[in-house]
């Protein structure tokens, strides 16, 4: 077996000299071989030990399941139109189509990438060329069998700037190129579009394997294959999703009324485990904190899609209720753009980081469940996490900075924030009460959502506390948040020196070599760059203790047709 | 009559026309784009303004209002930016659920407002009118926010007698009817007190009047004064205020659907205003402006009917 | 009663002191004035009575926010004294409250006595825009104003101009349609006063008792709707205590921890049935003069 493992990947032998010497702990390497195209199963059986988690989906195999028990299971979550899936932007909507329709790739709860409706996947060594072999039998509701073609059909429509995903943005740099349209917009600058760079970017091998000719290296194919919106749908429905749908998933939507709720019937000839449940229906309660929370109580629902800070003592209260929960990389991002006068100087920005307790912070605003944030964005969950030491409250150097930075006395300023989830206004209430300290006097401006995320990463907003997700590795959101002029850089910070650091990061498959560059990223972002992490948050959500098979993802993905329901 | 009634029907033209016009042109001026809203914050500068230009959100308002009125006229609501389906697919059922919570609260306020109002006002100053007086300002100065929360955890959570949630979905052993008492307990314990005080002042107004002291004092049964002359000409005063209440029942009880997760109209507008849904919110707005001015109308009819010296001009 | 006040016209500031002594002979007015002065003098003597900032932070109390001999009404769930933003947060409410009550008074008097003084088009027109706001969803209207505005105390108070102006534009019409066609008024006219005059020192002053009572109906009513707002995120921004805000932090937590949106509660009802009671009070002195 160790002999074919240089085909799967060049670099497995390594990786598995390195575990077995000590130098990689199991966990790491369980995440990196299958990342590098090892199925899951073998990379168990390499890993040795006992079994603590099924090879297939990383959930620990101690959890009780209970014997086939039919019923139905209620879950309170926002019901909006679910019609185009491609152009999701919320998990909540992309948890009602999971049910119909999967992802070729899935990552458990514990972090770790398998492959899900592919069999397994290899990349090159240059990491521009990945292959991806799809398990074979897999029927659609149909009774058609998925081929190599609905999953090129998938992929190009994902990366067609026509359809709006947010996919494009991941594959742009690997598969896509540039081009002027020929108009030019109101400011008379050409338009641009973009396009596959070449027309083999996406190709089929054969019935069963697709290949991915990128033009650059790209170390998370497998792990943005299971970003929200690429659920693969079936090419006849062209791209829409609905009542009666056709998935290869274990669930056939048969009601669903928008703002209200989803009901979804369990149906035959599901190609996986068998399924427990008759059916699961989401239930919608609105914004309001109180009606999930008393619907629980009340037993209306049997669980959350996600729960609030403030329910958790409640939550804690209600005898037939667990609280499951899992470490994350969320966080929001207090992030200051240097392209106004305030935050020019990054010795302020320094001391709006020194200022902080974070420790504080997350007891304040989390309730202590999770990690003290570390400002450079890494989390200790991120297989390349460096440990840089951690950065202390002081004020003394806080004012220091201040003072060399023209400011002794401090300034007066504006943080813009959302008023949900409920701690995101707690925390920065909490970061402001500690600016003060350093003579920071900062005024509060809390948006609803909708208006918040209409200026999230705009200069108009020089201060402002944004909500950042879990994604599995380190780089992801570096790359996505802090790179030059990238569309998501909020901050609108630019620094070279950052920008090579990363691009070297993530052309290294080696954790241990990723992590020296990401050592010096690290400490780069904490001595220069543009924002304050208060905490990591842990994940959690309730779940009626009937509801066996649970576990709470990171990024809050339910898969329904894990659960049963004790009578 | 006819010329009233016309004369009515134009001037509530004219208020649709001028509100969906103001409706209209405050969107248009509050800042962020509305496709920007539909596809959530992560979305790239390309993908907002492609689907800007798929729904024709580029071209100049005016154009795009009076194709709205064409269609509005035509039956056609428009497309709802927010639940990502036609208007006319999710007002109707969101109206009947709020007309349904309405028409029992107003079932329940109105005997009780006349039987209170009427017990407190025909003897100013009496104990029983402090009590009443008292009680109705106390319990109408408790914001809905405070008294839904309260009622919830009592009934809920610590008695668990009630159902948390008032989804109108019977599942989970919770029969509809159950699901409605708490909204309506909160309608009603915060709208009584307000139409007792204005039927006791009405009926306090009457009892001062030289003709009911007369007829009083000429020995006819105070009881039979109070329920044959006082009570209706108290009421003529009374049924202004009761039904304005119906605009309150149907816009105004945003909160008590908002705590209970009721389906309703006022939380479909709160969640479609926050999001510039356009289409929802100037349908909702002309429904409730529709509802509002023929509420007024029969006032004034009821008015007429009741107190048949008033004639209109 | 328009005569009788007529007479008192003459010689307001012993009218006044006559009003206020008629008030004391009414329970119920005492009582409101009363609660409403409680507050009031809170508000003023905040810094003193206040025990705490209260915006700060105790980190201690997080685990155990339950009322104490430290906390007399506990903390809330960011550890902050829940007595002392009660204290300070009166001074946001009995300034953004009355504040905005009378901005909305200035507005709805100066256009309902243009509308009812001059009639005509200038009547057609303010009372067809009266009737026209009247209309609208109060909700649509706050949420159009907040959300181009933004939230801020000078945004709520814009808002609740927009809604309550048109209520109170018709009352000071109606009562300046009666008054305009009383002798005083003819008087004026002869003596050759400026319109202006006329409206604001001849007719403005008769519609006081009416609208006495009513704004102290109106100031309970903002109260409640400042609260409302709150509740629904479009409030005051955080972390200045203000009553409604601070039930919509906590009231999730109302099963295990209800002192904390509780009592704020509390204080938002008192100060409201205060007004109301006050203006009943003042109500059944109209009635009496």
């Amino acid at each position: 077996m160790e002999q074919d493992l240089k085909k799967v990947h060049p670099y497995l032998p390594t990786l598995l000299t390195d575990y077995r010497t000590g130098k990689l702990d199991r966990r790491e390497f369980l995440r990196t071989s299958t990342l590098l195209g090892l199925s899951a199963v073998s990379a168990y059986a390499l890993a040795g030990g006992t079994a603590e988690a099924d090879p297939a989906t990383g959930n620990p195999l101690d959890t009780q399941v209970a014997e086939a028990s039919g019923g139905t299971i209620r879950i309170s979550m926002r019901c909006p139109g679910v019609d185009n899936p491609a152009t999701f932007s919320w998990v909540y909507d992309s948890n009602i189509v999971r049910q119909t329709c999967d992802y070729l790739t899935r990552t458990g709860v514990d972090n770790v990438t398998r492959p899900w409706l592919l069999e397994k996947w290899e990349a090159s060594e240059d990491l521009k060329t990945w292959t991806l072999y799809l398990k074979k039998g897999i029927k659609w509701s149909n009774g058609d069998e998925l081929v190599a073609d609905h999953v090129v059909w998938n992929l190009k429509r994902w990366v067609d700037p026509a359809v709006g995903s947010s996919v494009l943005g991941l594959f742009k740099d690997m598969l896509l190129t540039e081009y002027e349209t020929g108009e030019k917009d109101d400011k008379g600058n050409p338009k641009t579009a973009t396009k596959l760079y070449a027309d083999n970017a996406i190709e089929k091998v054969d019935d069963y394997t697709i290949r991915l000719n990128g033009k650059t290296s790209t170390l998370a194919v497998p792990e943005n294959l299971f970003h929200y919106p690429a659920l693969v749908l079936h090419p006849s429905e062209n791209g829409k999703f609905g009542v009666n749908s056709i998935g290869t998933g274990a669930f056939t939507l048969t009601t669903y009324e928008i703002g209200k709720k989803a009901v979804f019937k369990r149906r035959d000839g599901y190609w996986g485990n068998p399924v427990k449940i008759d059916s699961v229906e989401f239930i919608d309660h609105g914004d309001n904190a109180s009606a999930a929370l008393n619907a629980l109580a009340s037993k209306q629902v049997h669980g959350f899609y996600e729960a609030q800070t403030t329910q958790y003592a409640a939550l804690k209260k209600m005898k037939h209720v667990e609280i499951h929960s899992v470490s994350t990389g969320q966080t929001a991002a207090a992030r200051m753009q240097p392209i106004h006068d305030t935050w020019k100087d990054p010795r302020i920005a320094k001391a709006m980081r020194l200022a902080l307790d974070t420790n504080k912070l997350l007891k304040v605003a989390y309730l202590g469940l999770g990690a003290p944030g570390e400002h450079h964005h890494v989390c200790p969950v991120h297989p390349e996490y460096a440990d840089v030491g951690f950065m202390k409250q002081d004020i003394a150097a806080a004012k220091k900075l201040l003072a060399e930075a023209g400011k002794p006395d401090g300034f007066e300023t504006e943080i813009f924030c959302k008023s949900d989830p409920d701690w995101e206004p707690l925390c920065v209430q909490a970061m402001v009460q500690m600016w003060k300290e350093i003579g920071v006097k900062v005024k509060i401006n809390v948006l609803p959502s909708a208006q918040y995320w209409d200026i999230w990463n705009q200069p108009v907003a020089p201060f402002a506390f944004t909500t950042w997700t879990h994604r599995p590795l380190g780089t992801m959101v570096l790359g996505l948040a802090y790179r030059s002029n990238v569309p998501w850089n909020e901050a609108h910070w630019s620094n070279k020196k950052f920008d090579e650091l990363l691009n070297k990061a993530e052309g290294l498959l080696d954790v241990d070599k990723r992590r020296v560059v990401m050592a010096d990223i690290e400490k780069l972002m904490l001595d220069v760059g543009p924002i304050c992490i208060p905490l990591w948050r842990a994940f959690f959500t309730p779940m009626d203790k009937k509801v066996k098979g649970f576990k709470a993802h990171p990024t809050a993905y339910m898969f329904a047709e894990e659960w049963s329901l004790e009578a | 009559m006819g010329a009233f009634a016309a004369r009515r029907l134009a001037a509530l033209i004219i208020t649709m026309m001028v509100v969906s016009m103001l409706i209209f042109a405050a969107f248009e001026w509050t800042p962020g784009q509305v496709a920007s809203k539909m596809l959530g914050p992560f979305a790239t500068p390309e993908q907002v303004e492609l689907l800007t230009e798929q729904m024709g959100l580029n071209r100049p308002a005016p154009v795009r209002y009076i194709e709205w009125v064409g269609n509005v006229l035509k039956g056609d609501l428009g497309y709802s930016t927010y639940f990502k389906t036609d208007v006319n697919n999710i007002i109707w059922d969101r109206l009947g659920n709020t007309l349904l919570l309405a028409s029992i609260a107003f079932a329940i306020i109105v005997p009780c407002s006349i039987i209170f109002g009427v017990a407190a006002g025909m003897r100013e100053g009496s104990k029983l009118d402090r009590t009443i007086s008292v009680l109705s300002i106390v319990t109408t100065s408790v914001p809905e926010f405070a008294s839904g929360v309260f009622l919830a955890t009592i009934f809920v959570i610590i008695l668990e007698w009630l159902p948390g949630a008032s989804t109108l979905e019977s599942g989970g052993d919770w029969s509809i009817a159950s699901q409605l008492v708490l909204p309506v307990a909160v309608m009603v314990l915060f709208d009584l007190g307000y139409v007792v005080r204005m039927v006791r002042a009405a009926m306090v107004d009457v009892m001062m009047k030289p003709y009911i002291r007369t007829a009083v004092l000429k020995g006819l049964g105070f009881r039979k004064v109070v329920l044959g002359h006082a009570l209706r000409n108290a009421m003529v005063v009374s049924l202004t205020v009761i039904l304005l209440q119906i605009n309150y029942l149907v816009a105004g009880v945003v909160v008590v659907e908002t705590i209970f997760a009721y389906p309703g109209f006022g939380h479909m507008i709160l969640e479609s205003a926050l999001s510039k849904d356009t289409a929802t919110v100037e349908a909702a707005t002309l429904i409730i402006v529709l509802i509002v001015v023929i509420t007024q109308i029969a006032g004034d009819l009821g008015y007429m009917w009741l107190n048949p010296r008033i004639r209109f001009k | 009663m328009a005569q009788a006040e007529q007479a008192l016209k003459v010689k307001s500031s012993g009218r006044f002191w006559r009003r206020l002594k008629l008030l004391t002979e009414s329970p119920i007015g005492v009582a409101g004035a009363m609660l409403v002065l409680f507050w009031v003098f809170v508000a003023i003597f905040a810094p003193w009575l206040a025990p705490y900032d209260p915006n700060a932070n105790n980190y201690e109390a997080l685990a155990d926010p339950l009322p104490n001999d430290m906390f007399l009404l506990g903390t809330d769930n960011q550890g902050r004294d829940i007595l002392s933003r009660i204290i300070w947060g009166s001074r946001t409410v009995l300034i953004v409250a009355p504040v905005a009550t009378f901005c909305a008074y200035v507005v709805g008097c100066i256009l309902g006595l243009l509308s009812g003084y001059y009639r005509g088009w200038v009547d057609s027109v303010i009372s067809r825009l009266a009737d026209i706001l009247l209309s609208f969803p109060a909700i649509v209207l706050y949420i159009l104003i907040i959300m181009r505005l933004g939230p801020s105390a000078i945004n709520v108070i814009v808002a609740v101009i927009f809604v309550a102006s048109p209520q109170i534009i018709r009352i000071v019409r109606g009562i300046t349609l009666e008054q305009r066609e009383l002798d005083y008024v003819t008087a004026a006219k002869m003596r050759g006063e400026s319109a202006i005059y006329i409206m604001l020192v001849e007719i403005l002053p008769n519609t006081r008792g009416p609208l006495i009572v009513d704004s102290c109906l109106r100031m309970g009513y903002t109260t409640i709707q400042i609260g409302v707002l709150g509740f629904l995120g479009l409030g005051l921004p955080p972390p200045d205590p203000d009553w409604g805000g601070m039930v919509q932090e906590t009231y999730s937590m109302m099963s295990t921890w209800p002192h904390m949106s509780l009592y704020p509660a509390i204080a938002i009802s008192s100060l409201v049935v205060g007004f109301s009671l006050l203006a009943d009070g003042l109500r059944e002195i109209s009635l009496r003069d």
